[in-house]
C-alpha cells in the first residue's frame, strides 16, 4: 500500500475509534445506575458494543501502521494524540443528555458504518458488515427511548428537548474534516464527512418530528478545529487521567 | 473519610441522602418472555421484564434475554394477557394416560397378524 | 450472584407456633409431602404463609445483593487496565444487575412489586449482603471479589438451586451458568497479579488480608448460634447449613489461593485431617451484627448511591407510567 493512503486510512480509523472508546468508556458509567434495571442491562450492552467496536479498529491500525499494542494505544497516549470529536468527551449528565447523545452518534456511526459497505478498503468493508445487527438494535433502542420521551411528559418533553439542544450543536464536531479526507473521497474508501453529515439530519429528522421535538437550525459553518486535531473540551484531560489509573502504573506489565 | 468510589464526587451522591420513594406501578407493568434458540425450534419462556408498553419489553427482552447464547427470536406477552390452570385443576389431567385409545400402545396388531400366520399354518 | 448465606430477618418475627396455626392442616400436609416428594413449587400454589414469607425475604435479599454487589466493582470501569479487563468487567456488573432483575421477578411472583422490595432496600428494612459493606480500595480488590466472593456465591446458589420453589429454581440456574463466566474472569484476573511484578503481587496481597474477614463471615454465623429453624431446611429454603458451605468454600479454594503462592492472614487456617474439616480462627460475630445494622465503612455510602439512582431515573419511569396500567405480576 502507498504510504499516502496508509496514513490517510490511518487518520479515519483512529479518529472513528477513538470515538467509539471514549463513548464507550462515557457510557460504561451508567453500569448499575440506570433508570430502571432493564435499561441499565441494555444500555450497558451497546457501551461494550462500542469498546468492542474501538478494540477492532485498534487492531486494524495495528496491522496497518504498527502501533505497538492496542492496549499501549489507548490507554497509553497523550490527551493530544486522540482524535475524538468533542460530543464524546463530556460528562454523562443527566440520563436525557446520555440518550441523546447516544441517539445521534449511533445514528451517526450506523451511517458511517453502511457508507463503508462499499469501501475500497476490504477490512473496513468487513467489520461494517460485522457491526450492522449491533448497530440496528442501538437505532431501535435509540429511536424507542427518544419517542417515547419526547411523548411522555411535560418534564421528559422538556429534557429530551433541552437534552437535543445542548447535544445537537456538539454532534456537528463528528463530521469535522480530516486533513487527508479529499483524498478518501478519491480513494473511494468512504464518501467524505459532508455527505455524511447530511444523510444524518437527513436520518434524525423524521426521527425528532415523530417525537414531537423541534430540531435546532443546524450550523453549518465548519466551526474552530476541534477534537479531529487533537483539541479537546476541559473534560477530556481527567477523563484520560482516570481511564488508564491503574494501566499506567506500571504500562509495561500485564494486568 | 473519602469515597473510593470516583463517581460519589462527580455525582454529587453524597448530597442525596434523602429519602425519595418509589411509588406503585413506577417499574411499569410486566411482560413475559419467549425466545426461540434457532429457526425451527419453539419459543419457550425464559422469564420476564418489566416495561412499559410492548415496544419497550422487545427492547429491553432483547438484552436480559438474548445477549448470551444462541437466540435468533423473542416473542413479549403482557402478564395480564395470560390465562393459567391453577394446581388444582391438575386432576382435569390427570385421566390421560389411562386412555389407551389415543395411544398407539392401544392398539396391538402383532396380535392380529401371529393369529392369521398360526390359522395359515394349520391348514 | 452474590446469595450471602446469611439472611437477616427482623428479630420479632421469627417463625412462631401460632403463625403455622393459621395453615390449614390438611393442605400443609399435602405441601410437605410434595416437597419431600422433590416436586417443585409454583406462584400458584397453596402454600404456608411462612414459606410465602420467608421466601421471599431470601429472594428479595438476594436480589438487593446482587443490585447493591454492583456497586464496589462498578467503581472500576472506568478505571479497568486494558481492553480485556474493561470489557469482561463491564459484562459482570452488567450480569449482576440482569441476575437482580431476574431475582426481583421471581420474589413478585409471591406477590411483592419490585417498587416495595426496591423501597425496602432504601430505607434499611430489607438487607443485602454484608460483604457489600467494604469498600473496593484498588484494583487488586476487583480481582479477590470476582475470584472468591463469586466463587463464594456460587457454592451458595449451587445449594438453594436445589430448593423446592420453582421460580427460584430456574433464576438461579441462568445465574449459575453465567457465575462461571464471572469465577473464571475473577481467577484470571487474581492470577494475573499474583504472577506479575512485585508491586502488584503486594497489591494482591493487601487486598486478600483486607477481604479475608467479610469472605469468612459471608456464609453467616456458625451453625451453634445460627437461628434457623429446621423448618427452612425441611421446606428446602435453606438447602445447607453456613458451617458446611463455608467448610466447602475452605476445600475448594484455600489450595487455590496457595497454590499461587499467596497467603491468608489467619495462621490457624488448615485442613484438620482428621476430621476432613477445616480450622480457622472464628470471626468476629459481634462486629459481624454491628456491620448489618449499619456500622461498616460503606453501608451509607451503597445506600446513597441507589438512592441517587432510583431518584436520578424518576422521572424516566413516571413519564412512560400509563394512567390506569393494568398492573400483573410474573407467571413463572
Amino acid at each position: 500500500m502507498e504510504p499516502m493512503l496508509r496514513e490517510a486510512l490511518a487518520e479515519l480509523i483512529t479518529k472513528m475509534a477513538d470515538d467509539e472508546l471514549i463513548l464507550g468508556h462515557r457510557n460504561s458509567a451508567w453500569t448499575g445506575l440506570g433508570p430502571i434495571l432493564e435499561e441499565d442491562i441494555a444500555f450497558s450492552s451497546m457501551a461494550q458494543d462500542k469498546i468492542g467496536h474501538a478494540l477492532a479498529l485498534y487492531t486494524l491500525l495495528r496491522e496497518l501502521s504498527g502501533i505497538k499494542d492496542m492496549d499501549h494505544f489507548a490507554f497509553g497516549r497523550q490527551a493530544d494524540q486522540f482524535k475524538c470529536c468533542h460530543l464524546v468527551e463530556y460528562p454523562n449528565g443527566e440520563y436525557d443528555f446520555s440518550l441523546m447523545r447516544h441517539f445521534l452518534f449511533d445514528a451517526a456511526e450506523t451511517l458511517r458504518y453502511e457508507s463503508l459497505e462499499d469501501s475500497s478498503f476490504e477490512p473496513l468493508r468487513q467489520l461494517s458488515r460485522k457491526f450492522r445487527g449491533e448497530l440496528k438494535y442501538h437505532m431501535l433502542h435509540g429511536n424507542t427511548w427518544v419517542i417515547q420521551l419526547g411523548h411522555g411528559d411535560e418534564e421528559s418533553h422538556a429534557r429530551m428537548q433541552g437534552a437535543l439542544d445542548a447535544c445537537f450543536p456538539l454532534a456537528f464536531g463528528i463530521f469535522e474534516q480530516g486533513n487527508r479526507e479529499a483524498f478518501l473521497i478519491d480513494q473511494q474508501v468512504y464518501p467524505g464527512e459532508r455527505v455524511l453529515q447530511e444523510r444524518w439530519l437527513e436520518k434524525i429528522y423524521p426521527v425528532l418530528v415523530k417525537a414531537s421535538l423541534n430540531m435546532p437550525a443546524p450550523d453549518l459553518n465548519p466551526g474552530t478545529p476541534g477534537g479531529r486535531q487533537g483539541k479537546h473540551t476541559v473534560y477530556f484531560a481527567p477523563l484520560l487521567e482516570e481511564m488508564s489509573e491503574v494501566f499506567r502504573m506500571d504500562p509495561e506489565t500485564a494486568w | 473519610m473519602p469515597s473510593f468510589d470516583p463517581r460519589i464526587e462527580r455525582l454529587h451522591i453524597s448530597d442525596n441522602s434523602k429519602e425519595e420513594l418509589l411509588s406503585h406501578g413506577e417499574n411499569w407493568n410486566i411482560y413475559e418472555v419467549f425466545h426461540q434458540e434457532k429457526r425451527g425450534a419453539r419459543h419457550e419462556h425464559v422469564g420476564g421484564v418489566h416495561a412499559p408498553n410492548p415496544e419497550m419489553a422487545l427492547v429491553f427482552a432483547k438484552e436480559q434475554f438474548g445477549r448470551r447464547k444462541r437466540c435468533v427470536n423473542i416473542w413479549v406477552v403482557n402478564s395480564a394477557d395470560i390465562l393459567a390452570f391453577s394446581e388444582q385443576d391438575e386432576d382435569m389431567f390427570a385421566a390421560n394416560l389411562g386412555k389407551t385409545y389415543r395411544d398407539a400402545s392401544g392398539f396391538r396388531v402383532m396380535d392380529k397378524i401371529n393369529r392369521i400366520r398360526s390359522q395359515k399354518k394349520e391348514e | 450472584m452474590y446469595g450471602g448465606g446469611y439472611i437477616f430477618d427482623e428479630p420479632d418475627k421469627k417463625l412462631s407456633a401460632q403463625e403455622q396455626l393459621h395453615d390449614d392442616p390438611e393442605k400443609l400436609t399435602r405441601f410437605e409431602e410434595k416437597i419431600q416428594a422433590g416436586e417443585k413449587i409454583e406462584p400458584g400454589d397453596w402454600m404456608p404463609s411462612e414459606y410465602r414469607r420467608q421466601l421471599i425475604r431470601l429472594i428479595e435479599q438476594h436480589a438487593h445483593s446482587e443490585v447493591i454487589g454492583a456497586l464496589p466493582e462498578g467503581t472500576w470501569i472506568t478505571r479497568a487496565p486494558g481492553f480485556k479487563r474493561k470489557m469482561a468487567l463491564i459484562a459482570k456488573v452488567q450480569d449482576e444487575i440482569g441476575h437482580g432483575q431476574l431475582l426481583y421477578n421471581a420474589a413478585e411472583t409471591l406477590g411483592k412489586s419490585r417498587e416495595s422490595m426496591i423501597n425496602d432496600l432504601l430505607t434499611g428494612k430489607s438487607k443485602y449482603s454484608n460483604v457489600f459493606n467494604y469498600p473496593a480500595e484498588t484494583w487488586a480488590d476487583v480481582t479477590v471479589i470476582g475470584f472468591l466472593i463469586d466463587a463464594a456465591a456460587i457454592i451458595n446458589q449451587l445449594a438453594n438451586a436445589r430448593g423446592s420453589y420453582g421460580p427460584y429454581c430456574r433464576a438461579l440456574e441462568r445465574i449459575c451458568y453465567e457465575e462461571s463466566f464471572h469465577l473464571k474472569q475473577g481467577q484470571e484476573a487474581f492470577a494475573s497479579l499474583a504472577a506479575g511484578t512485585h508491586s502488584q503481587q503486594a497489591m494482591l496481597q493487601d487486598a486478600l488480608n483486607r477481604w479475608w474477614p467479610p469472605i469468612m463471615q459471608f456464609f453467616g454465623p456458625p451453625d451453634k448460634i445460627s437461628a434457623h429453624s429446621g423448618k427452612l431446611m425441611q421446606w428446602k429454603v435453606k438447602m445447607a447449613s453456613n458451617d458446611d458451605m463455608r467448610n466447602q468454600f475452605l476445600d475448594t479454594y484455600v489450595p487455590k489461593v496457595w497454590e499461587l503462592a499467596m497467603t491468608l492472614p489467619d495462621p490457624l487456617l488448615k485442613k484438620n485431617e482428621s476430621s476432613g474439616r477445616w480450622d480457622y480462627t472464628e470471626p468476629d460475630w459481634d462486629q459481624f451484627f454491628r456491620v448489618i445494622q449499619g456500622e461498616g465503612p460503606c453501608n451509607k455510602e451503597r445506600l446513597d448511591v441507589r438512592r441517587w439512582v432510583e431518584s436520578h431515573g424518576r422521572w424516566v419511569r413516571l413519564a412512560l407510567m400509563k394512567a390506569g396500567q393494568r398492573k400483573s405480576m410474573p407467571m413463572a
